[in-house]
Order: structure tokens, then sequence, then C-alpha cells
């Protein structure tokens, strides 16, 4: 067996990626794929508060790397999906801990146990970044219908495109609001894709019990509920080779949601 | 990532100015783990910034960094800059060695004469128990790892305490390992996801809900916390778990040196002593103490905490608030439960003070008492 190798990540901080790493990882690990994901996000570790796994972390990449402990030792296993591990990142040290060789083996042994390694890469496009992407063939560039996100969503996939063993880069618009897009306030996905002109691997729509399930710590895709975690199911499935069309993000969500639309109308808020 | 070991007792190789061996109105730095000067330099001026490192005399351990007389000539200056002097230096480099003797500047050993108590120091024993612990946390099904007192397991211990006769003379770890492993009711997956989805919020509406579920949890929390009190009263003046052998381990921490420190402990920041510590002052989720002793935190402790780092299964965790992510004791781990969730513990006013110890090989807290 050998595992795909995919980096999530952003260049810019806040849009998403560890959020999105946490509820692909669990989608693909209900699908009945073996999922590890690897925090790289040294002294800035936030994967595991968000699986919830917090409490269960003794040994990390760093411990890893230092030999003080077995790979097998340093994954902690999920609370309800036994596919699904993760591999913490240190909260006390710095980036500089571990190299982009160590990280390349790293994911080269764990290929072999593993259908998915998600590879969570922190912000920015320094040490952190090339560690990150240095084991993967893969990659998901997070964006937000942003300018600033957008500009360093360019960046990076440049910086993507100049390494050769990135073999396809996929693009993820998260925090997409119709209703302002529809107001031209915000702009749309098409735009997006068009300036990054990069294939479109998912649309999520911006939600607010991603913050009680980051408070939580229980992935969205858990909920069925929620638009967001259909759409994250639909990205797992489209990474596992499906073909899923995009979800309509348009379409109203309760009772309330047409309330609100109606007063919103009547105070002429929506134009 | 800071590091202050505290070693107070000192041997220097000639001419000692300092009695038994104590520096007066100092301490010592150890940036030995270092390897390049603008990291040694980076360490100490961290260190040196703190109010209580200043007007002191520094003692630096250096390592086999090798320095220039005038890269030392510059890290002379950083620490007079702070109103400090070197006392003298440790290093393995000859050739820091000889820039020293240019600047006239001590070179000495430092050796770690703080008498060792005698612990469950065997390594491989202690690394064949971290495995044990290892394979519960990880192990398929059921996870034995304990959680900070569960109410079942308190009164499966009660009962495991009044019918067998567990006193019999010898070392504590003797008898701790006689002693039946008694498997707590652990969190199986299945009943942890119950209670998720009982607290899961996922519209406005059921927000009131969920909010009885964590006071219920929170309410849970406390009545075990009052078990695990009942059965501390129960081991010291029922069954004698070997009072004489905690006593004496008790007075064995007691002579350790005290590292005391007086900020508080941040996300990524790590204490590490060959003492104990105490913090006046909160340890935030995502600090690490680690601590050959006991570790006494005057506020909320909310990260990791390792008492015993060496072995002795008598080291105690006290805080006025405990809410760490994990408790270590010697070979030990305890994790919080899932169920909880902190930031609405951390809401409350009231503090009570607990303490975490071991019982019968798994960890416990229970309030402290006046006595």
């Amino acid at each position: 067996m050998s595992g795909r190798v995919i980096v999530i990540t952003s260049g810019k901080g806040g849009v998403g990626k560890t959020t999105t790493n946490a509820n692909i990882g669990t989608a693909l690990a209900k699908a009945g794929k073996k999922v590890v994901m690897i925090d790289t996000d040294l002294g800035l570790r936030n994967l595991d508060l968000l699986l919830g796994l917090e409490n269960r972390i003794v040994y990390t990449i760093v411990d890893v790397v230092e030999e003080r402990c077995k790979l097998k030792q340093a994954l902690v296993k999920d609370k309800k999906n036994p596919n699904l591990c993760l591999l913490a990142a240190a909260q006390t040290r710095d980036k500089s801990a571990v190299t982009q060789e160590q990280l390349k083996d790293i994911c080269e042994q764990l290929q072999k146990d593993f259908d998915f390694i998600l590879v969570d890469c922190p912000a920015g496009i320094e040490q952190g970044f090339q560690n990150a992407v240095a084991g993967a063939s893969e990659a998901i560039v997070v964006t937000t219908p942003e300018m600033s996100a957008v500009r360093d969503a360019d960046r990076i996939i440049g910086l993507l495109e100049a390494k050769e063993e990135i073999k396809s880069y996929k693009l993820l618009i998260n925090r997409v609001r119709p209703n302002l897009i529809k107001s031209n306030d915000m702009m749309s996905v098409d735009d997006v894709v068009e300036i990054l002109s990069a294939d479109l691997i998912g649309i999520i729509p911006e939600d607010t019990g991603i913050i009680t399930s980051t408070n939580k710590g229980e992935p969205i895709v858990n909920d069925e509920k929620s638009l967001a975690g259909k759409a994250y199911n639909n990205v797992a499935r489209r990474i596992i080779g499906e073909d899923v069309p995009f979800l309509n993000l348009e379409e109203p969500q309760g009772v309330m949601a047409k309330i609100k639309k109606f007063f919103s109308g009547l105070t002429g808020k929506e134009k | 990532m800071f590091h202050v070991f505290m070693e107070y007792i000192i041997d220097l190789r000639k001419g000692s100015k300092m009695d038994n061996g104590y520096i007066e109105n100092g301490f010592i730095v150890d940036v030995s783990n270092t390897s390049k000067t603008s990291e040694i330099i980076y360490e100490l001026s961290r260190i040196l910034d703190l109010p209580d490192a200043q007007s002191k005399k520094v003692c630096l351990k250096l390592g086999s960094v090798d320095l220039t007389s005038a890269e030392l000539t510059s890290i002379k200056a950083l620490v007079e800059s702070m109103n400090s002097e070197i006392e003298f230096i440790s290093t393995s480099s000859t050739e820091t060695i000889k820039s020293a003797e240019d600047l006239n500047i001590k070179v000495s050993f430092l050796e770690n004469k703080v008498p060792t108590p005698e612990f469950n120091n065997n390594q491989a024993k202690v690394n064949n128990e971290l495995e044990k612990a290892l394979d519960k946390i990880f192990g398929d099904d059921t996870t034995e790892i304990k959680t900070f007192a569960q109410g079942k397991d308190i009164k499966k211990l009660k009962e495991e305490l009044t019918s067998q006769n567990i006193l019999t003379e010898g070392p504590a770890t003797e008898n701790i390992e006689k002693i039946v492993n008694i498997k707590p009711e652990a969190i199986t997956p299945e009943n942890q996801m119950e209670t998720i989805n009982k607290s899961s919020i996922d519209n406005a509406e059921e927000t009131q809900d969920s909010s009885e579920n964590i006071e219920n949890e929170l309410e849970n929390f406390n009545n075990q916390l009052e078990n695990a009190n009942k059965i501390e009263g129960l081991d010291l003046e029922d069954v004698d778990f070997n009072l004489d052998n905690i006593r004496k381990s008790l007075r064995e921490t007691e002579k350790l040196p005290t590292l005391y420190i007086q900020r508080t402990l941040r996300s990524g920041q790590s204490i590490t002593s060959d003492g104990n510590i105490v913090i006046i002052g909160d340890a935030n989720p995502g600090s690490e103490i680690i601590a050959k002793g006991d570790i006494t935190v005057w506020g909320i402790l909310g990260g990791i905490a390792h008492a015993g780092s060496a072995g002795n299964q008598y080291a105690r965790i006290r805080a006025l608030k405990m809410n760490a992510i994990q408790l270590r004791i010697a070979d030990v781990f305890a994790r919080r439960p899932d169920n909880i969730n902190i930031p609405y513990i951390q809401k409350t006013d009231t503090f009570v003070p607990e303490e975490a110890c071991i019982r019968k090989k798994q960890i416990i807290i229970h309030k402290i008492h006046e006595a």
C-alpha cells in the first residue's frame, strides 16, 4: 500500500487550513480509508484541539525525529474512528526542530500503513511551509473570497508549481457567503477560480456551526445537518475520485432564514 | 524554549569563595543545549530580563559551543548590562576555556550534588512502565488509562481495599505490584459518542439543553472529586497505605531544591527542574511543567504537569484549580475527561485547592485538607 500525501496549505493565516484538515480527514476516515493527519505547525498547534485529542497527546513529532519514541507510539487514535490518527506537533518547540528530510522520511514511513496522509501546513512561506510540503505529492490550497487571501494563495501556487514533487494542486474556497456574492459585496467563486486558474475541489459555505464544533473538539462533518459538513464530505469524496456535483449554497436553510430574509428585504439591507 | 536549571550545590575546581559550594545570591543558567552564539545570547537575554534574575551572580553552563574571546566578551557585556556579573562558566570546549582565560573569567566544573533520593530510579523499569501506559492509551478498544477520579473506579477501589488485605510489609513499590490491577470502567468509544451526541449543539434552540448538560457534567465531576476525597481519608486512617514509606518519600521531596517562579506560564513555555517547582500564577493550556519533585501551582493549572519525572511515585501535583490537560506522576498518566469543556469551568470564581497523587497505580485528585 502506498498512501497519498496531501498537504493542505494557504499562505495566509486564518482561512481555515486546520479546520479543512480536520474535516477532510474525518470524512475520509468515515468513508473507510485509513487516514493520518500530521500537524506541522510546531509551536502553534491547533489540530489536536479541533479533533478534541489534546488530552491524549503524549509524544509529538519532535519526539519522533529526536528518537525518544517510535513513530507508531506517537500516533494518537481518534476518539470515534479507529481509522483516523493524528501525529501532533510539539507546542514547546519552534519550526526549526524538524527538517525537511525528517518530515519526508516520516511521510514515507506512514505511506506504508495509511491510505491518506494529510499534512497541516503552518501559515507563511518560510521553513514551516517548506517542511510541510517536503513529503507531499499533492496539495490543496485553501483560500477565502477575499483579495488578501487570494493574493497569498496565488503566491503559494507559484511556489508549489516550482516544486517537482508536487504533482497536482487543487483549490478549496472556504467561508463563501452566497448572500454577499449575490449583492456583489464578495468575490464570487468564479472570480477566484479565474484569478488563480486552478482546479476547484470544493466550495465551503460560511457556517456558524464551525465555531461551536471547534470549541467542542468535534469536526463538523459529524453533523449531518450542517451545510459546511456536507460540503466537506463532498470534498473528501472528490479526493477519493468520485464525481460529486457542487452544492447549491443558495437554498434556503429553514424557517428562520426565510424570516430573516424577509425582514432584511424590508429594511433594504440586502440591496 | 526556556530552561532554568536550578542546581544550587556546585563544585568548584579551585579556590572556592562560597560556603559549602552554594552560590550566594546567584544562579546557574544552563544554555548547554544551544549550538550557536546567537542562541546563547537570545536565551540569556530572555532569562536575565526577569526581574528576579537581575543583580545576581551568574554561572553559565555553556556546553560544547566554541566561543572566541570576542564572542565571550559580548556575552559578558550582556550579563553586565543587566547589573549581574559572571561568576564562572562551565564548558566542554577547549577554545572557550582559552578565551575565558584571556578574559579572566573563571572556568569550573558544574556538578550536580543534590542528593538523589532513592526513588524507583531504574530507568529500564520506568521505560517498561511507560510502554505499558502507552499501550493502554493506544490500545484498540478499551482505553484503560485513568481519567481523573471517576466515581465508579473509586467505589471499586474501596471495595478492593476492604475485601483484600493488601497490607504487606516491604517497600511500597513492591506492594503496588502485588495489588491486582483494577480495571477502571474506562471511557469506551461508544459511551463517549453518547455523551458527545447528547451535548451537541446544532441549533440555537438546543443551546439551553447543552448548557444544562455541561452543568450536569460539572456536578458529576465534583461528585467524583468528593468520592476521591473519601478514599483519601480511608487510606490514611483505616488502611495505612505504607504510611511510613509515604512519609519517608515525602521528606525526600522536601530535601530537593525548589524552583520558584512568579509569573504566568503561557502556551509553549516549558519549565524543567531537578527539584520541586512552585509557580505563583497560572499555567495556561499548552504549557509544560516537568519536575523530579513536587509541582505546586498557585493558580489555575491548565497545561501538562509531570511530577516525579525520575520515577518518584510519591510526588504530588497541587493547584488552586486543577484543569490540567494531562497529569503525569512518575510513570502514571492521566488525562482530562473528554466530556468536560474547560472554558466553561474556568468561568467560575470558586477555587478549591486540589492535589493529585498516585493511589494504586492510578492518579486520583482530592481536595487539600487543612490538616
